[in-house]
């Protein structure tokens, strides 16, 4: 270490952590400063929540150093961290909501008296508060507060605990604009104190507008550390998402009919905020249409409207011209539409039921199956055995459950089973997502024979170099919107990279 | 999670053990860990009873001979199995779909008092009388579900507290039968209702048993035929083995969860009636039901919500029933009695998880907040934004 360069805050050497056999982090050098707001950048799934709670104490790492101001520490549990004066504020907020702000914050306080009346609680978080610079009704009930409002609870909270690292994870994800710009007041505000603020994001205009520094992680590798300035979102934007690799699958450029038509589709999230905004999309038959974009940004959505197990608020969906809105999810099944879901195990298939089962889920009532009433046991086995045989799934009999199969397995039998309800359209919806190379590399391989057999594909991934090898064209979705649908061949990826974190494309092309 | 793992899992909860499911279930090892349930809390019982001065040898002589010795013991069997085999059919099927139907108790009482006011006012020949108690006593049980059901179905209210606490409802309605509208005016019995001129057929050759007994074994058959060759057999296995993949393939989930959750209480309805018509019955009165339903929910959740199973474990635990009544006149009090009812209970209850699960201790990396935050970490990386 020079000497002009001040003593770091954290400092975590070499830090490695495998979940299941697969490496999160890989040897991760990772230094944070005294008075500083440091942006920790990546993809999703790049490491950036596991790299920070292992300083948090939550995570042991397999191996590696945690020092704190100096001191090597071998952190057992969060408590151990806190000690060490670091707190974490996590996505989801761990906040009691029938108590007020005052109670929250002194709760499992070490410095609460024993017996303490409402008032005094009120006048030690007030006179905390004006300390901290930060406000919030004390007396409130943390129901009756804004997202915002509650995010700051939590740090305060984290912040009365003697944190003196800040750890915000993605903490503008639940935000709004106005709130977010807030928040960033804050954070500068508590580095100009002294702290040190360790800040987790994927949007690039955060980090150019919050950070003295950042850290880029890319699948569990830390691809560089640099001073904010005089850095750009595009540079960050290439080491998130990677060098270009050298991709075998030819592009199509296709024309004629659309077999999916999308106009001016809006449709609302499960907590009933807008998740799609007036999407307009195309997907011919032949072709791969990639969405690129960052999860969370309204492709469950998307793939949930297009199967009809979501509502739309307005706009129109057609699948070779039949308007899909208005019918059940069976008949949209019965169009010829497969659905990779995003949640395999949540969605697509039933744990605890046999495979034989499990691969019906989406056929079952078809007369191959089914006449009226009844269903057939025998044509259900065989097609269960087949079905088994052409996925490959590695199992003793189609009469074990679906719980009892690896994730590669579960996922090859749920993409090739929709594969062949798929007649006009498949959705495939982060179809290798947690795979590892060589069941990706099946599952793909599905995908593109179906292309390849004239059905219309949409393919959703948050990973952009799946997107960039697999699609013929791509659309790039942010906030619900579509930025932009370019051909394969025109793809940038690092205008691409800008798009997905919310650059116009006026912007991006500047 | 099979409903009897579900609760011993959460008595686990506060442990630092927990159930593992076992992934392959050896057939041979699950019988042998049922059997050693059965067995050793048999000898558990045993030894109590030699500790308090009893010959625990001859106790179970009389307690088997008092059941297979004679047509009277098998009759008196198949007499108490037939409610606890209909109120635990209707449990099982539930339990199918994962709704806790702890309502058969009411159920079973509106059905056998539906049946009660059909069989006083109506006139006609004798058979037909039945048939229509049959039908009202079937629709009283559904009808007796039906706000339950459509609340779990549409407004996702727990099913649990809703029927639990209908039963005690039903209760009191047949209790008001019995002392009030419908009360037995004439005889000398004051507590009961008038009574029910008209008895269902016996069994040829039979002293007490009817045709009733047939019905619990028809409709285990056809559920079972239902859930091994239908595709609304598939659906509620789905629906109950993970929802939203039921929504996926497009199942009507709500409706499903309706018609099943009503056929449940239709065959516990049926139940009541066919108690009603048995000979000497006739009439309701506040001890009608000796706890049917809580006897069937031990038996479908025992069974695991096999229907062969719930009919093999129903005629067992009828037989213990029955064997316990008969020991109290042989000078056994009624306090031990029931203490080896629940001694045997938990002892097949133990074997039945052992087949299916295994003791874990909880890895101490994945304990409090570390599993918490496992899970959190999951969803933030999953979610993203």
């Amino acid at each position: 270490m020079t000497g002009d360069s001040p003593q770091p805050s954290v400092e975590a050497r070499a830090i490695s952590k495998a979940f299941g056999g697969v490496a999160a982090l890989d040897a991760v050098d990772f230094e944070v400063r005294w008075s500083e707001v440091h942006a920790l950048v990546g993809e999703n799934g790049a490491g950036k929540t596991t790299l920070c709670n292992i300083l948090a104490g939550i995570y042991r790492a397999d191996a590696g150093q945690v020092i704190v101001d100096g001191v090597e520490r071998d952190f057992r549990a969060p408590a151990h961290a806190i000690d060490a004066g670091i707190g974490m504020v996590h996505q989801h907020f761990r906040l009691v909501e029938p108590m007020t702000v005052a109670e929250n914050i002194h709760l499992g306080w070490p410095e609460t008296p024993g017996v303490v009346s409402q008032r005094t609680l009120i006048d030690r978080t007030e006179r905390f508060m004006s300390e901290m610079g930060m406000h919030v009704d004390p007396t409130a009930k943390i129901w009756q507060l804004s997202v915002g409002e509650q995010q700051r609870v939590e740090i305060l909270r984290v912040l009365a605990r003697g944190a003196r690292v800040l750890i915000l994870d993605e903490p503008t994800a639940v935000l709004t604009a106005k709130e977010a710009e807030e928040l960033f007041a804050v954070v500068r505000e508590l580095a100009a104190s002294g702290l040190s603020v360790i800040f987790i994001t994927h949007k690039l205009r955060e980090v150019l507008a919050v950070s003295d520094r950042l850290t880029v992680l890319r699948q569990g590798i830390r691809e560089i550390t640099r001073p904010t300035e005089g850095a750009t979102a595009g540079e960050i934007a290439r080491l998130m998402t990677g060098e270009e690799r050298l991709l075998s699958v030819e592009h199509r450029v296709v024309t004629g009919e659309s077999t999916l038509e999308l106009r001016g589709v809006s449709a609302l999230n499960d907590r009933g905020i807008t998740a799609l905004h007036n999407v307009d999309l195309t997907v011919r038959a032949g072709e791969i249409l990639g969405i690129a974009g960052v999860s969370g940004n309204g492709q469950t959505e998307l793939a949930e409207v297009i199967c009809s197990l979501r509502d739309l608020q307005s706009g129109s969906i057609a699948v070779d011209g039949a308007d899909v809105a208005s019918m059940s999810v069976r008949a949209v099944t019965d169009l010829g539409v497969g659905h990779i879901p995003e949640d395999r195990i949540g969605m697509g298939m039933v744990l605890s039921a046999p495979l034989k089962n499990n691969a019906v889920l989406h056929n079952y009532w078809t007369e191959a199956f089914s006449q009226g009433l009844t269903l057939d046991r025998q044509e259900v086995i065989d097609f269960a055995k087949r079905l088994v045989e052409a996925a490959r799934v590695q199992t003793r009999s189609v009469f074990a459950t679906a719980g009892q199969l690896s994730g590669g397995n579960q996922q090859r039998l749920v993409a090739r089973r929709e594969a062949l309800a798929a007649d006009r359209l498949l959705v495939a919806a982060h179809p290798t997502r947690g795979l590892d190379v060589n069941a990706a590399q099946e599952v793909r391989a599905t995908v593109l024979d179906k292309r390849d057999g004239g059905c219309a594909v949409l393919l959703i991934s948050d990973d952009l170099d799946e997107v960039l090898l697999m699609s013929d064209r791509i659309a790039v979705m942010y906030e619900g919107r579509i930025m932009g649908v370019f051909d394969a061949a025109d793809a940038d990826r690092e205008y691409l990279g800008l798009l997905m974190g919310g650059h116009t494309p006026a912007e991006a092309s500047r | 999670m099979t409903p009897l793992g579900s609760i011993a899992g959460a008595v686990l909860s506060a442990t630092p053990w927990r159930l593992d499911r076992r992934l392959e279930v050896d057939t041979r090892r699950a019988a042998l860990s049922r059997i050693s349930g059965a067995v050793s809390a048999m000898v558990v019982v045993g030894i109590l009873l030699l500790l308090t001065g009893r010959n625990a040898f001859w106790i179970l002589w009389q307690a088997l001979d008092s059941i297979l010795g004679s047509q009277r013991g098998i009759e008196g069997v198949a007499l108490r199995a037939i409610p606890i085999l209909m109120t635990a059919l209707g449990v099982a099927l539930s339990l199918r779909m994962k709704v806790w139907n702890i309502g058969s108790d009411g159920q079973f009482l509106m059905g056998g008092l539906a049946a009660v006011g059909v069989g006083i006012h109506m006139n006609g020949p004798g058979w037909l009388v039945l048939i229509v108690m049959a039908v009202a006593g079937t629709l009283a049980g559904a009808a007796w579900i039906l706000v339950p059901a459509l609340a779990r179905a549409y407004l996702d209210v727990n099913e649990i507290i809703t029927t639990l606490l209908l039963n005690f409802v039903a209760f009191q309605l047949v209790v008001w039968a019995s002392l009030g509208f419908w009360r037995d005016r004439e005889s000398a019995v004051i507590r009961s209702t008038e009574r029910v001129p008209v008895i269902l057929e016996k069994i040829p050759g039979a002293e007490s048993v009817t045709i009733a007994l047939f019905v619990p074994v028809i409709i285990a058959a056809a559920l079972w035929w239902v859930f091994r060759s239908t595709t609304i057999g598939y659906e509620v296995d789905t629906i109950g083995g993970n929802p939203r993949a039921a929504g996926f393939a497009g199942i009507a989930v709500r409706r499903r969860i309706m018609v099943v959750m009503l056929f449940t209480g239709a065959i516990a309805g049926l139940g009541g009636m066919l108690q009603l018509s048995a000979p000497g019955a006739q009439a309701m009165n506040a001890g009608f039901s000796a706890q049917f339903g809580l006897s069937g929910f031990i038996v479908a959740a025992l069974a695991g919500a096999s229907f062969w199973g719930v009919m093999g474990g129903g005629v067992c635990i009828a037989a213990m029933f029955y064997a316990g009544v008969l020991l109290q006149t042989k000078g056994l009090s009624v306090y031990i009695i029931f203490a080896s009812y629940g001694v045997i209970l938990t002892g097949i209850a133990l074997g039945e998880i052992a087949a299916r699960y295994r003791l874990a201790r909880r890895d101490t990396e994945e304990t409090g907040t570390g599993s918490d935050a496992v899970a959190a970490d999951h969803a933030s990386e999953g979610a993203g934004s």
